[in-house]
């Protein structure tokens, strides 16, 4: 019963691009629906607690199954998705919008595939499935060819994370037999190690983790409704969420937690100053994404799966609408540049909806982004105060990039847009921004009652010591938004680790790729050429010895004479019917063979010798072999 | 009924060749032919059961005193690799040809192929597998040869006699394992059982190096891969597609047959050093298509790397690492649908290309882009094929190779970690491929570019449907497998 959930969005997304480019309003209506109804199909099943289980052959069983933590995130996915794609609908060129919209769709439903899998087999599937959306979608333009060039750094990246499920599953099944969650459990030693630490570059690849984080930036050549699912609500909060699923069985494998946490606080570190000197409007979104990933995986790191779903839940609401109006804001200035852009006056409802988002980005209080954070920043403390406070830090940069983004693109600079959003976008906006304000009840203590894990009581030194941070991380990027949108420093560009991923990994590797096929050219073709001069060499010897034997004529004449004489007598007995057959058959079978001859000679033409050559060499080694064989 | 779907192409061919019908009507025939052919099959797949050993079983003796026998037979390996050939042989008839000389003669030696290739397949007498081997090369040397572009002639004879020197060794080291049975036979089920040269040092390894050569030939196996790019690149594009899609497997087929089954004991002392050979192959053929520009090359380096999959699966469960039988089973069960869906996946990537030169006549990949406005269709087929051929899950693909990563892992974990790189490096090259032919500007040149046709069209949609029917539910084929504990 559960498979109906990850499997309607898939297929009614592929049948609504097979129905083809239709009006505007019928496509946005159909696919904004088809993803109501997935939502509604995530609450009833949260609701009824479905299960299933499909054989896949071979003892490996697809197993579904929702966990309070799974549920969190499998109703979260359809709830934004439904607004994005209201927007896409009304933002996104007629041309292909049928298309864009049902690999949407269909993202959400591997999504779902993922959010619900309780084996990992299934997740392989569904992780792989989710990369190849991201291609389809990051490359949709693709007459650009930047564009479909970028999809596809996007998918061979996030599948050198995939490698890592692959000794997953690989290990886990030479461990224990079967590949579902609780088989991890039964792991030990370095079978358990190298399963917890594939996940863990898994979901680091999906979530633009460390050396991972240049595809987020890449992929930000997609269309902006697709940045916004992508960093929402499927692929970037699928790492996140894999993590604190899986957390219970790879938290006791030694150095796992460890590894997690540090590589999440230097992701949101780096990804927070990346993002505060980012002058492209989605890159500074997208720096932010590997930052706001990188502290859930803190949150994990430090034992606390709960917060980092929490966290993930809060950042899907606010992420979505700022990558909106980041879309918004892009089109009306012609480009994603935040120096051409400040639209308080001319688009207040744009710029009024997006405050939340990003006063939550910032995590000011009484955002629920704002609570989720300090909820992380004390599970950090909890770990070690340095951690505590490089998370502070973190949350320092996000008020700081928070605060300049809104005030570039938003500010009351005046600019004109070159084009106003449709009401639907706006619309799309609002519901988004809505959600967002909702969260803050988190503040409340009667809600937090509800939530399923025992949020942790942050400190008041702390708390003070953090908020403290946000001000002035908030006042920072005030300020150096408006000093103005100064041509970014080379470092905006993830601190040159896509340049050093093109010269140290790419460019080495196309450089041996192509000696690699010269080389094959070469010396393996050599093999058989070398082998085929030797042949002649022996023909011509053997065309020697012939011509020796030829003096010696007379014997094999008389053979030959005698064979013939012999043939014509038995032909001589064969009479009526036998004659006849006799004629027949040869007659046929010439008739065939001189189709095969007349081919053959088409192509023989002077080439003969090689077929002796063959003839000899082949014998000889016939000889040989059998001589050795026999011993 | 297995003889009747061997013979009926051989019928078929002499047909062609003395009867004088016209191209449309050879095609026709050609086609009825070898879907009643495909049909016989289906007939006998409807009666198998799995895991119940060699089925629909026809003997009748030929040349007793040699034991040598005309006997045919399926189990769950054969059986699949039968029916894809037969559905592969339809689709290749099926589809236009692309130089429309002397059409009577090309289907005929079509059929002729189908009715070898079939023949090797299902027969389970040592010496017709031989004969069959043989004639296979036979077959697609003419059609290479004759019906080819470029420098055709020069390609086909490459071929022709880089595999003819590894089906020597073939016959070398089976009248070799032949003799050491007393009585003789030829017959692969005694062989099976019988192990003839358990025990033989020196001899068994002779034998067991002259099989595993001449197959890996014929496979490709690194390093003795080269004469496959220049026979894809100069053959028709049909006649690209049986050669990946059917003869390739001739090799596979023939090294878990021969070596795996007959030599059991030997075939395990070695098993690691093919599994090294495969892992090469894997990576070669990988790394080596990435860096090709002409279209047809770059897929017959990936039929290098997936070929490599299949033999490491074959090596994993021709190891007798003691409690990995579920491993090894598991592995060979990927082998042998890799052996299918490569059939169905490359099959159809080399309709694909010749169906692209039939329309501009060249196979450089610089010399295309943006065909997907002009040809939403073809851009449909080749992605979904690349994809399956990258191995996406939810295509078979994915199937197969997964099913080897984790078998082979469990026996031999390096060698399986290692080998996942392959998987890097074929989502790289496709990709790549998909873009810089269907992606990007158009070149003025392209403008008047056609769509698939129906026929085309079609095939390809059965090829393709097939693929993904395997991806989403492999049960069936792994069922009719029927392995181990399956």
């Amino acid at each position: 019963m559960l498979f109906a959930l990850p499997l309607f969005p898939a297929l009614a997304g592929l049948a609504i691009w097979a129905a083809g480019d239709g009006g505007r309003r019928r496509l946005g209506a159909m696919a904004a629906g088809a993803a109501a109804v997935t939502l509604l199909l995530a609450v009833l099943a949260t609701a009824q607690g479905w299960t299933a289980g499909h054989d896949w052959g071979a003892g490996l069983v697809l197993r579904l199954a929702l966990t309070p933590l799974s549920a969190a995130v499998a109703v979260t996915v359809p709830a934004v998705a439904v607004a994005v794609l209201v927007f896409a609908a009304a933002h996104e060129e007629a041309r292909g919008l049928a298309r864009l919209l049902g690999l949407m769709l269909v993202f959400c439903g591997a999504m779902l595939l993922a959010v619900t899998a309780a084996d990992l087999l299934t997740l392989l599937i569904a992780w792989e499935v989710m990369g190849f959306c991201s291609w389809a979608l990051i490359g949709h333009r693709w007459r650009d060819r930047a564009n479909p060039a970028s999809g596809r750094y996007a998918f061979v990246a996030t599948r050198l994370g995939d490698l890592g499920l692959f000794l997953a599953v690989m290990a886990t099944w030479a461990g224990a037999g079967t590949l579902e969650f609780a088989a991890l459990g039964r792991l030990d030693g370095p079978a358990l190690s190298l399963a917890a630490f594939g996940i863990l570059v898994a979901a680091a690849a999906k979530a633009g983790q460390g050396p991972f984080a240049p595809w987020l930036f890449r992929a930000m050549d997609g269309p902006a409704p697709v940045s916004a699912l992508l960093h929402a609500a499927t692929m970037v909060a699928a790492g996140a969420y894999l993590l604190a699923r899986l957390h219970p069985w790879l938290a006791p494998v030694p150095g796992w937690s460890g590894a997690t946490l540090a590589l999440g606080l230097v992701t949101a570190l780096a990804g927070g100053a990346v993002a505060v000197m980012q002058g492209h409007a989605k890159r500074l979104l997208a720096g932010s994404t590997s930052a706001q990933l990188g502290l859930m995986f803190v949150a994990v790191g430090a034992g606390y799966p709960g917060i980092a779903v929490a966290h993930l839940v809060a950042h899907a609401a606010f992420k979505a609408p700022l990558f909106l109006a980041a879309g918004i804001a892009g089109r009306a200035a012609g480009s994603y540049d935040l120096g051409r852009m400040g639209y308080q006056r001319t688009l207040p409802w744009v710029a009024a909806l997006t405050a939340p988002a990003a006063l939550a980005l910032a995590a000011v209080p009484p955002m629920g982004a704002a609570w989720t954070k300090e909820q992380i920043v004390a599970a950090a403390s909890h770990a070690s105060l340095w951690s505590g406070v490089g998370v502070a830090v973190a949350g320092a940069l996000s008020a700081a990039y928070a605060a300049r983004f809104w005030w570039l693109a938003f500010g009351p600079r005046g600019a004109e847009p070159e084009t106003r959003p449709r009401r639907a976008e706006i619309a799309a906006l609002g519901a988004l921004s809505l959600g967002c304000v909702a969260l803050g009840a988190l503040w409340l203590a009667p809600v937090r009652a509800t939530l399923r894990f025992a949020p942790l009581d942050a400190g008041a030194a702390e708390m003070a010591l953090s908020l403290g941070l946000v001000g002035c991380g908030v006042l920072a990027g005030l300020t150096l938004a408006r000093r103005g949108a100064s041509p970014p420093p080379v470092a905006a560009d993830w601190l040159g680790l896509p340049a050093l991923i093109q010269h140290g990994i790419v460019a080495p590797f196309e450089r041996a790729a192509r000696g690699a096929a010269r080389l094959d050219d070469t010396v393996l073709d050599a093999i058989p050429r070398g082998a085929a001069r030797g042949a002649r060499g022996l023909a011509r010897g053997g065309r020697a010895v012939w011509g020796a034997m030829q003096i010696d004529r007379g014997g094999i004449d008389a053979a030959v004479w005698r064979i013939a004489e012999a043939t014509r007598g038995l032909a001589r007995l064969g009479g009526g019917h036998g004659e006849a057959l006799a004629d027949g058959l040869p007659e046929g079978t010439a008739r065939i063979a001189g189709q095969g001859g007349a081919d053959a000679r088409r192509l023989q033409t002077g080439l003969s010798h090689h077929y002796y050559a063959m003839f000899v060499i082949g014998t000889a080694l016939a000889i040989l072999l059998l001589i050795g064989g026999l011993v | 009924m297995l003889t009747f779907a061997i013979l009926l192409p051989f019928a078929g061919a002499a047909l062609l060749a003395s009867a004088p019908l016209s191209a449309g009507q050879s095609r026709l025939a050609a086609i009825l032919v070898a879907a009643l052919s495909l049909g016989a099959l289906c007939v006998v797949w409807a009666g198998f059961i799995p895991g119940a050993g060699f089925q629909a079983v026809q003997e009748a003796p030929w040349i007793p005193p040699l034991g040598v026998a005309w006997r045919v037979g399926v189990d769950g390996i054969s059986l699949p690799l039968a029916l894809m050939s037969g559905l592969l042989f339809v689709a290749a008839i099926a589809w236009p040809m692309e130089r429309e000389v002397n059409a009577r003669a090309y289907y005929a030696w079509f059929l002729f192929l189908e009715g070898a290739s079939l023949g090797l397949f299902l027969t389970l007498d040592l010496l017709i597998f031989y004969v069959f081997f043989d004639l296979s090369l036979v077959g697609m040397y003419f059609l290479i040869g004759r019906w080819g572009h470029g420098d055709a002639p020069r390609a086909a004879l490459k071929f022709f006699l880089y595999t003819l020197a590894g089906s020597l060794l073939i016959l070398l080291a089976l009248i070799a394992l032949v003799l050491s049975v007393d009585p003789l036979s030829f017959d692969m089920r005694d062989m099976i059982a019988l192990q003839p040269v358990a025990g033989m040092d020196l001899r068994a390894g002779l034998i067991l190096l002259g099989f595993v050569l001449g197959f890996a030939i014929k496979t490709p196996l690194f390093p003795l891969h080269t004469w496959l790019p220049p026979a894809h690149v100069d053959a028709p594009g049909p006649a690209s597609a049986i050669l990946a899609g059917v003869l390739l497997k001739m090799g596979t087929y023939g090294l878990v047959r021969i070596p795996m089954q007959m030599l059991r004991e030997t075939f395990a002392t070695y098993a690691l050093a093919l599994g090294v050979v495969a892992l090469a192959s894997i990576l070669w053929g990988s790394i080596v298509a990435f860096a090709q520009d002409n279209i047809k090359r770059r897929i017959a380096y990936t039929s290098v790397n997936h070929m490599g999959y299949a033999v490491l699966g074959i090596a994993v469960a021709g190891s007798a690492v003691t409690g990995q039988e579920a491993a090894r089973d598991l592995a060979l069960n990927g082998a042998v649908i890799e052996m299918v869906a490569h059939g169905l996946i490359t099959g159809a990537l080399f309709l694909i290309a010749g169906s692209i030169w039939a329309r501009t006549g060249t196979y450089e990949i610089d010399s295309y882009g943006g065909l997907a406005g002009r040809a939403p269709r073809l851009m449909g087929a080749m992605g979904l094929a690349s994809f399956a051929s990258l191995g996406l899950p939810g295509l078979a693909g994915f199937v197969a190779e997964v099913q080897i990563f984790v078998g082979a892992f469990a026996v031999w974990p390096w060698l399986a970690a290692i080998a996942l790189l392959g998987l890097i490096v074929t989502a790289a090259l496709f990709l790549g491929m998909l873009q810089r032919v269907f992606l990007g500007e158009r070149p003025p040149a392209l403008d008047g570019f056609a769509d698939l046709t129906r026929t085309e069209f079609g095939v390809l949609a059965v090829l393709l449907g097939l693929v993904v029917l395997i991806g989403v539910w492999p049960a069936w084929l792994i069922d009719m497998i029927a392995l181990g504990g399956g």
